[in-house]
């Protein structure tokens, strides 16, 4: 059973070396790749420094399109599971293990860790987002796209922007040919629950970012939200097998 | 004056162009032709993008020699005033063209991004090689993956 961990990286040399030191550690089994979108720093530099394999992208083209990237070379070069985190230090490898734990023990096709999801019993302590404090934006962004995203498939979801997820073949033959380059996130959870596969939120640990800024600023925020819920509202319209049966 | 002129038009559903007009938009119908066929020849234009501009250069040049065909549209349209039924002609064409463009540079850019993903996994593939072989070996990761999976293409 092969596992590859894939990081999407955009100008995040400060701290892209340390995410992969950290994955190597935690999952010394995985293979390490990082899909450089379009940096115009040393990301790539460090990356293969610290021992990872780098797909680079010419020119920057979103998160959708490099996390595509990674599905794409985890589908093709025949891996069993794979799972992603940022690069800039906010996801704890740990928890990206038992992510993977959850794909690897078939309980689900897709896993999403989520900062906010209590956790159901177990001796770990502390309420949802103990480590995590999230700006206001952000957090009427999250709860408006909880709310849609939970109407729209029917599931609960409660971090439908993380960027800590794994996956099995399944996920990465799906969404290795439809995955939108503008909206990855959400619209990929969506598109998941349609085509019958099984998503799973795990809680995660998440910190604070180590290296670079948030993107978001209140007028992208409300931008950004409202693309989405465009985004979602056509989604439920899309044809169910668009793109799974080949 | 003007008031009274419009009551003219409103009136009265024929077209009144004078010959000076007519032989104006003639020319430019001609001229804007003439510089499709320029475009292309040297390459700055596909055809297949040209042949709408070409019918609309025709539409034009229809327009200019036979003004009652405008009459025409604009019964049909149940419009009194024809340069109502003028403009909005034009505005729907223009609208239509532009969602065409939207639409041809959707797909194009879908087309760069995996062309630039392709690259990249080329050159991830390479470099993933090439530490296998200097660093451990006897890892069989080379051979998998190469069978059915590289239908990129649709």
């Amino acid at each position: 059973m092969r596992t590859l961990v894939f990081i999407p990286a955009w100008n995040e040399a400060d701290s892209v070396a340390a995410v992969i030191a950290g994955v190597r550690e935690c999952l010394p089994d995985a293979d390490v790749l990082v899909v450089d979108d379009g940096s115009g720093d040393e990301t790539t530099a460090r990356a293969t420094e610290a021992g990872a394999t780098v797909a680079s992208l010419p020119f920057n083209q979103g998160l959708g399109a490099a996390l595509q990237t990674g599905y794409l070379y985890a589908l093709r070069e025949g891996y069993d599971f794979c799972a992603h985190l940022d690069a800039d230090g906010q996801h704890p490898p740990a928890e990206v293990a038992r992510l993977l734990e959850e794909v690897r023990a078939d309980r689900a096709d897709l896993v999403i860790g989520s900062r906010y999801r209590e956790r159901d019993g177990g001796g770990r302590g502390g309420g949802p987002g103990d480590d995590y404090k999230p700006t206001i934006s952000r957090r009427i962004g999250t709860s408006v796209f909880r709310f849609f995203l939970t109407l729209a498939t029917r599931q609960r979801f409660t971090d439908t922007t993380s960027g800590m997820r794994a996956a099995n073949r399944r996920v990465m033959e799906l969404f290795s040919e439809n995955y939108s380059p503008d909206f990855a996130e959400i619209e990929s959870l969506q598109l998941a629950v349609r085509q019958g596969l099984r998503v799973e939120e795990v809680p995660v640990r998440m910190l604070e970012r180590t290296g670079g800024t948030s993107f978001l600023t209140p007028v992208r925020s409300a931008f950004f939200i409202f693309k989405g819920m465009i985004v979602l509202l056509v989604g439920q319209f899309r044809p169910r097998d668009a793109g799974a049966g080949r | 004056m003007i008031a009274a002129g419009l009551l003219a038009a409103a009136q009265d559903p024929k077209v009144h162009l004078t010959s000076q007009t007519r032989i104006l938009a003639a020319v430019i119908a001609v001229a804007f032709m003439l510089m499709i066929l320029e475009l292309i020849r040297r390459d700055r234009l596909q055809e297949r993008y040209s042949v709408v501009w070409f019918v609309a250069g025709l539409g034009m040049l229809a327009g200019a020699a036979f003004p009652g065909l405008l009459g025409l549209v604009a019964d049909a349209m149940g419009v009194r005033d024809t340069n109502v039924a003028l403009f909005s002609v034009i505005l729907l064409l223009l609208l239509g063209l532009a969602l065409n463009f939207s639409v041809i540079m959707s797909r194009q850019a879908a087309q760069i991004t995996r062309l630039a993903q392709e690259r990249a996994l080329e050159k991830a593939r390479e470099q993933a090689k090439s530490a296998e072989n200097g660093g451990k070996p006897g890892s069989d990761a080379s051979v998998r993956g190469t069978t059915a999976e590289n239908d990129f293409g649709r």
